[in-house]
C-alpha cells in the first residue's frame, strides 16, 4: 500500500519534472512609458513588432499616461524593487536619476551585450542632453523633438506677408496687421508652454538658463533667467497680450493652443515638432499652413535649439537576461527601418545622422505631409552645441520650470511687473537648487 | 407643525423646492449632457433637455476609460473593505468594551487616534509602506538582533517583503485599518445592558459564545449601516488607489478613471462622453445610498454621536 | 454608561484586537514615524540615502510665504465651504423638520450628494462652470470674459468651494435633521403658546438646542475640507491657475510626487497632521462633555 503510494508520488514528481523542464521561454522584461492616446498606440505597435521579430525576449510595454506619472510610478516601483527594465524619462526628470546611480549607462549596456553602435552618429544636439559632460551617452534617445513655429499661410497672405516669419519683429508686424484685418487671435499662447516660450527661446538666442553651463558644470549653479534677453522677451509677451495680439489658449480656457490653430481660430502658434502630424491630420479643411524654425530677434546669431521629449533609461537591479533583452530592443529600434517608421507615424524626428540622411535621400521630406519636419533637425543642428545650448542639467528642474511658468502667468494675467516676477521666481528656484544640492552632498554630475 | 400657517407652509415648500433644485442640478446636468451628441453638448447655451445619445456615449466612455475591468476592481475593493471592516471592527470593539484588561484604554486610544489621521495627511510615508508592508517588522527584527542571530545560526537571512503595489490586498487593507467601524460598534456595544452579559455567563457560555449568540444578532442593523457607509466610502476612494497602482490597466479602480474621461489635450471637447462615464461611475454608490438610506443614516448618526 | 459586567480572559482580547492593532501599526504609526524621519532629513528621490538636517525643512517651509499663502487659502476654503454647506443644510433641515406632507421625498433626495465621489462631482461642476461650454458659457457669450477660471484665481477657487459645499449638503442635512427631531415637541409647543411664530421659534429655540451638533459638524466639515478637497482639486484645477486653488494637502502631493521633494512634503505632512489632530481632539473633548451634560 505504502509502496504504491510512494510509486505514485514518484511518478507524479517525475511527470512534473519532465513537464516543467526548462523550455525555451522568452525572457520577459518591462518598458514603462509616459505617452497616451495615439502615440501610446504607436508604441504598442512597436513592441508587438519587436516581439514578432525574435523569440528570445518578450517586451511588455505599459503606458503610465504622462511623463510625471511615469516618473512617479517608476520611482515607487524602484523603491519596492519592482521597477521596469526600461523607463522613458523626459528631460526634466533626468538629474535625480543621474545622481541616484539607479541606471545602467546605455553605452555600457550595449558593449557588454556585444552590440557595436556608432555613438557619434547621434545628433550631438540630442545626445548632449542625455550624456555625461564628456559626451558619453547614458540613455537611448527615443522620442525627440524641438520647438517650432506654426503659421497659417492663408492668413499671412491675406495681410500681405509671403513666406515664413523669421524674426519676432516680423511676427509682431504680422500680428498687428492680422488684428486690424479682423482676426481675433493672431498668436495662440499656451500659458503652460514655458518650454517653447522660455527655454527654447533662450537656446536659439544663446541665453543661459543657469550659470555653470546650464548646470552641467556642477550642482552649485544658479538660474539666470531673470537677467538677459528673457526679461525683455517676457515684457514683450505682456505687451502683445495686453494688445490682444497674443491670446491665452489652454484646455482650461476652452481650447488648447493646437486646437485653436487647427480650427483656424488662431493664426500662429508655437509648440513641438511632434505635433506636426496631429496638425496635419486635424487641420481644418482647406486650411493652408506651414512650419518654420523659432523666430529670433533681428541681428541675433542663431544657435541650436534644445532637444525635447524623452530618452529610454535602463534601470539597475534587473537580471542579466533582462538586460540582454533591453539591449536587443535598443538595437531593434535603432535599425533604419524602425527609425523611419517611428518618424513617419509620429512627428518625432530621427535621432541619428544616417537615419536622417536616409530619409532625406528617399525624398521623405520633399512633400506633404512630412515636409517641414526637416526644419526641426535644422533647428537642432544649426550650430554645434554651445555652453548654453547643450541642454539643461538642473536638479528638480520640474519645480524650477513651475516657478517660471507661474511667473509668466502672473505677469500676463495678474499684471505683475516683469522684473519682480522673474526675480522672485529666480530666488525660489535657487532655493530649490540649493536644497537639491544638499540632498546629494558630495555628489558630482556624471 | 404646531399651528396652521399657510403662508409659512408655502415658504417651507418653496425653500425645499429650491433646495431640491440645488441638489439635483449636477445630477441633471450629468444625465442630460451624457445623453447629448457632440454638437449638442458644445452648443452654448446648453440645452437642459435630454437627448437620445445616451447609449452611444456610454459605450464610448466605457471604451475610452476601460470601465469594464475597472468596475469589477471597484466592486472587489468595495466588497473586500466592507466585509473586512465589518468583521474586524466587531472583534476589536468587542475586546475593548467587554474585557477588562490593563492595556484596554491604551489599545482604545491607539486605535482611536488614527481617526484623526485621514490618509490624505499621511500620503508620503504611507506610500513607502506600500512598497514593503512588512518593513516595520523587518526593522524590529533587525534592531532586536534577531535577524543577525538567525543568520549566524542557520545561514538563513530573514528578508521580509510584502509588496502592496498593484494588488487587491494593497487596495483593501489600508482602508480596513481605519477606526470608523470600531467606533460605531463601540458606541452600540456600550448600550448593551449588563443583564444580557450576566445572563449569558449564567448560561455557561464564554465570551465568544456571547459574541456570536447575543451580540452579533443584536448588531445586525448596525452592521448593515456600517456596510453601506463603507461601501460608499471605499468605492469613492481616489488618492490611495492612485498612489498604490502603477499597473493601472489591471488594478485601477473606476473613480481613478474620471481624469481620463475629461476631454483630452489636443482633442475634441467631448463632454458628452465624459458625463456618460461619470454617470456610470456615480451610479453604484448612489443606488446604495438611495435604497439603503434608512440604515445608513442611522449608522452615521449613531457612529459619530 | 458605566459597564460593570466584564469578561476576564488573559489572551482572548489580545487575539481579538490583534488584526486591527497590526494593521494600525503598519498603516498608521509606522508611516507616521517614517514621515517624521523624512521631515528631519533630506530624502533622495530614488531612495539612495538621506542627510540629517534637523529642523531645516520646517524652517524652510515656515519661511516660504507661498506656504503661508497656501495655509491661508486652506483656511479660507475650509471656512467658506463649511459655512456654505452647513447653512444650506441647516435651512433645508429646519424646513424638513416641520414634517409637512411630502417631506420624506425631499429628504431622501437631499441626502444624495453624500454618495458622490469628490472627483465625480468635480467633473460635473467643471463642466457646469467651464467658460466655453455648458451653462456658464451662455453668460460668457453675453458678457465675454466675465467668467474665466483658467486665468482668474478666485473664479477657480469659487468653483472648487461651491463643489465642495454641494458635496457636504447630504451629510450635514442628516445630522441637522436628526438633531432637530430630538428637540422635544413640548418645548416648541410651549413656545408657540407664548406667541412665538414658527420663524422666531427656529431662531431662538431650535438653534441653541442643536448647538452641540452644529459644533460637531463644524469640526467634521473643516476636517473634510482638508481631505476630500484633494480629489476635487486634482480633477478640476490641479491647483491652478498659478496656485490659486492649491490647498495644503494638494501642495503636499504636488511637492512630493511631482516635485520629488519628499522631505519638504513630509515636513508639510507633519504640520497638517498636527493641525488635524488638534481639531479632532478639540471636537471629541468638547462634544463628549456637552453630550454628557445634556
Amino acid at each position: 500500500m505504502k509502496s504504491n503510494l510512494l510509486l505514485g508520488a514518484a511518478m507524479t514528481v517525475g511527470a512534473i519534472a519532465l513537464t516543467s523542464a526548462p523550455s525555451m521561454a522568452a525572457t520577459k522584461f518591462e518598458f514603462w512609458y509616459g505617452l497616451s492616446g495615439d502615440l501610446s498606440e504607436r508604441i504598442q505597435d512597436m513592441c508587438k513588432d519587436f516581439n514578432a521579430s525574435q523569440a528570445d525576449y518578450e517586451i511588455v510595454c505599459v503606458s503610465q499616461d504622462n511623463y510625471e506619472s511615469n516618473l512617479q510610478n517608476t520611482i515607487a516601483a524602484f523603491r519596492a524593487n519592482k521597477q521596469p527594465t526600461i523607463a522613458q524619462i523626459s528631460d526634466g526628470g533626468v538629474v535625480d536619476l543621474m545622481l541616484s546611480g539607479a541606471y545602467v549607462p546605455v553605452r555600457q549596456l550595449m558593449e557588454e551585450n556585444g552590440y557595436k553602435i556608432d555613438w557619434s552618429n547621434y545628433f550631438s544636439g540630442i545626445a548632449s542632453y542625455f550624456s555625461t559632460s564628456t559626451g558619453e551617452l547614458l540613455a537611448m534617445p527615443f522620442n525627440n523633438s524641438t520647438a517650432v513655429f506654426y503659421y497659417n499661410t492663408d492668413a499671412l497672405k491675406a495681410v500681405g506677408f509671403d513666406g515664413a516669419p523669421q524674426t519676432w519683429e516680423q511676427v509682431e508686424d504680422i500680428a498687428r496687421k492680422l488684428k486690424a484685418a479682423g482676426y481675433e487671435c493672431p498668436i495662440a499662447f499656451d500659458p503652460t508652454g514655458q518650454w517653447q516660450w522660455w527655454e527654447e527661446f533662450s537656446a536659439v538666442h544663446n541665453q543661459p538658463i543657469a550659470t555653470k553651463g546650464n548646470g552641467f558644470g556642477g550642482l552649485d549653479a544658479e538660474v539666470a533667467f531673470n537677467k538677459g534677453k528673457f526679461v525683455d522677451q517676457l515684457a514683450w509677451y505682456k505687451k502683445m497680450y495686453d494688445e490682444g495680439l497674443l491670446v491665452n489658449k489652454s484646455k482650461a480656457a476652452g481650447e488648447t493652443a493646437n486646437d485653436s490653430f487647427v480650427n483656424a481660430h488662431c493664426q500662429m502658434s508655437s509648440s513641438s515638432i511632434a505635433d506636426h502630424g496631429f496638425i496635419g491630420k486635424q487641420a481644418k479643411e482647406g486650411m493652408h499652413w506651414d512650419v518654420t524654425m523659432l523666430p529670433v530677434w533681428e541681428g541675433t546669431e542663431r544657435t541650436n535649439s534644445f532637444v525635447g521629449g524623452a530618452a529610454l533609461w535602463t534601470l539597475k537591479g534587473k537580471s542579466a537576461e533582462e538586460y540582454k533583452g533591453a539591449a536587443a530592443f535598443y538595437n531593434f529600434i535603432a535599425t533604419p527601418k524602425q527609425a523611419e517608421w517611428w518618424s513617419t507615424v509620429t512627428g518625432y524626428i530621427p535621432v541619428t545622422n544616417t537615419g536622417y540622411q536616409a530619409m532625406v535621400d528617399k525624398g521623405f521630406y520633399s512633400a506633404a505631409p512630412y515636409k517641414g519636419r526637416e526644419l526641426a533637425i535644422k533647428s537642432l543642428t544649426f550650430t554645434p552645441p554651445t555652453e548654453y545650448t547643450r541642454g539643461v542639467r538642473l536638479g528638480n528642474f520640474g519645480a524650477v520650470r513651475k516657478e517660471v511658468q507661474d511667473a509668466i502667468q502672473a505677469v500676463l494675467f495678474e499684471n505683475k511687473p516683469v522684473q519682480q516676477a522673474l526675480d522672485e521666481a529666480a530666488e525660489r528656484s535657487n532655493a530649490i537648487l540649493r536644497k537639491f544640492e544638499k540632498t546629494y552632498p558630495g555628489a558630482t554630475l556624471p | 407643525m404646531i399651528e396652521r400657517s399657510p403662508f409659512f407652509d408655502f415658504v417651507s415648500y418653496a425653500a425645499m423646492v429650491i433646495g431640491l433644485v440645488l441638489v439635483l442640478i449636477p445630477f441633471w446636468v450629468v444625465i442630460v449632457a451624457g445623453s447629448q451628441s457632440l454638437q449638442e453638448v458644445a452648443r452654448v447655451p446648453f440645452s437642459m433637455l435630454p437627448s437620445n445619445h445616451l447609449m452611444e456615449n456610454i459605450q464610448a466612455a466605457w471604451a475610452r476609460a476601460d470601465l469594464g475591468p475597472k468596475l469589477i476592481n471597484s466592486f472587489i475593493v468595495a466588497a473586500g473593505v466592507t466585509i473586512g471592516k465589518i468583521t474586524l471592527a466587531a472583534f476589536s470593539a468587542f475586546a475593548i468594551v467587554f474585557f477588562n484588561f490593563r492595556a484596554r484604554m491604551i489599545c482604545f486610544w491607539a486605535i482611536f487616534i488614527t481617526l484623526m489621521l485621514p490618509l490624505e495627511v499621511r500620503i508620503v510615508p504611507t506610500y513607502s509602506i506600500a512598497a514593503n508592508a512588512l518593513l516595520p517588522f523587518q526593522v524590529l527584527l533587525d534592531t532586536l538582533g534577531i535577524t543577525w542571530l538567525v543568520q549566524s545560526v542557520s545561514g538563513v537571512q530573514i528578508a521580509l517583503n510584502w509588496n502592496l503595489l498593484n494588488s487587491y490586498t494593497g487596495l483593501i487593507l489600508p482602508l480596513i485599518a481605519t477606526a470608523t467601524g470600531t467606533f460605531l460598534y463601540r458606541q452600540f456595544f456600550m448600550t448593551i445592558p449588563d443583564e444580557l452579559v450576566e445572563a449569558s455567563k449564567m448560561d455557561g457560555s464564554g465570551p465568544m459564545g456571547f459574541f456570536w449568540d447575543v451580540l452579533i444578532p443584536l448588531s445586525r442593523t448596525n452592521m448593515l449601516a456600517l456596510a453601506t457607509i463603507m461601501f460608499v466610502s471605499s468605492w469613492n476612494q481616489y488618492l490611495w488607489p492612485l498612489l498604490v497602482t502603477t499597473d493601472r490597466a489591471n488594478f485601477g479602480t473606476v473613480v481613478m478613471q474620471l481624469k481620463a474621461l475629461i476631454p483630452a489635450q489636443n482633442g475634441t471637447p467631448d463632454w458628452n462622453v465624459t458625463m456618460a462615464g461619470a454617470l456610470i461611475i456615480m451610479l453604484p454608490p448612489l443606488l446604495v445610498v438611495a435604497l439603503m438610506q434608512r440604515w445608513f443614516v442611522r449608522g452615521l448618526i449613531s457612529r459619530d454621536k | 454608561m458605566e459597564r460593570r459586567a466584564f469578561y476576564r480572559n488573559g489572551w482572548l482580547p489580545w487575539l481579538l484586537l490583534a488584526p486591527q492593532l497590526i494593521l494600525v501599526l503598519v498603516f498608521f504609526y509606522w508611516p507616521t514615524s517614517q514621515a517624521l524621519y523624512w521631515a528631519f532629513t533630506l530624502e533622495q528621490a530614488w531612495g539612495g540615502g538621506n542627510t540629517w538636517v534637523g529642523f531645516d525643512n520646517f524652517l524652510a517651509i515656515f519661511a516660504d510665504n507661498k506656504y503661508w499663502a497656501t495655509v491661508g487659502r486652506s483656511a479660507f476654503y475650509a471656512i467658506a465651504a463649511t459655512g456654505l454647506s452647513m447653512a444650506v443644510a441647516l435651512i433645508l433641515a429646519m424646513f424638513a423638520d416641520r414634517a409637512l406632507s411630502g417631506t420624506k421625498l425631499f429628504q431622501s433626495v437631499f441626502v444624495w450628494p453624500y454618495a458622490i465621489a469628490a472627483p465625480a462631482a468635480g467633473v460635473a461642476f467643471r463642466f457646469i462652470f467651464s467658460p466655453e461650454a455648458g451653462l456658464i458659457g451662455a453668460v460668457n457669450q453675453m458678457w465675454p470674459g466675465i467668467w474665466d477660471p483658467s486665468t482668474v484665481g478666485w473664479h477657480a477657487l469659487a468653483m472648487v468651494i461651491i463643489c465642495h459645499a454641494w458635496l457636504g449638503i447630504g451629510y450635514n442635512f442628516i445630522f441637522f435633521l436628526a438633531a432637530l427631531q430630538m428637540v422635544p415637541r413640548s418645548l416648541s409647543e410651549a413656545g408657540a403658546m407664548d406667541g412665538a411664530r414658527p420663524f422666531r421659534r427656529m431662531l431662538d429655540l431650535q438653534l441653541p438646542l442643536i448647538a452641540p451638533t452644529v459644533f460637531f459638524l463644524l469640526i467634521m466639515n473643516i476636517i473634510s475640507s482638508f481631505t476630500d478637497s484633494f480629489g476635487l482639486i486634482d480633477v478640476m484645477t490641479e491647483g491652478g491657475p498659478i496656485g490659486a486653488t492649491e490647498v495644503m494637502v494638494y501642495k503636499i502631493y504636488f511637492d512630493g510626487f511631482k516635485g520629488l521633494d519628499y522631505s519638504g512634503a513630509a515636513a508639510q505632512s507633519i504640520v497638517l497632521m498636527l493641525l488635524v489632530i488638534s481639531l479632532t481632539f478639540v471636537q471629541f473633548k468638547w462634544v463628549e462633555r456637552r453630550v454628557h451634560y445634556n
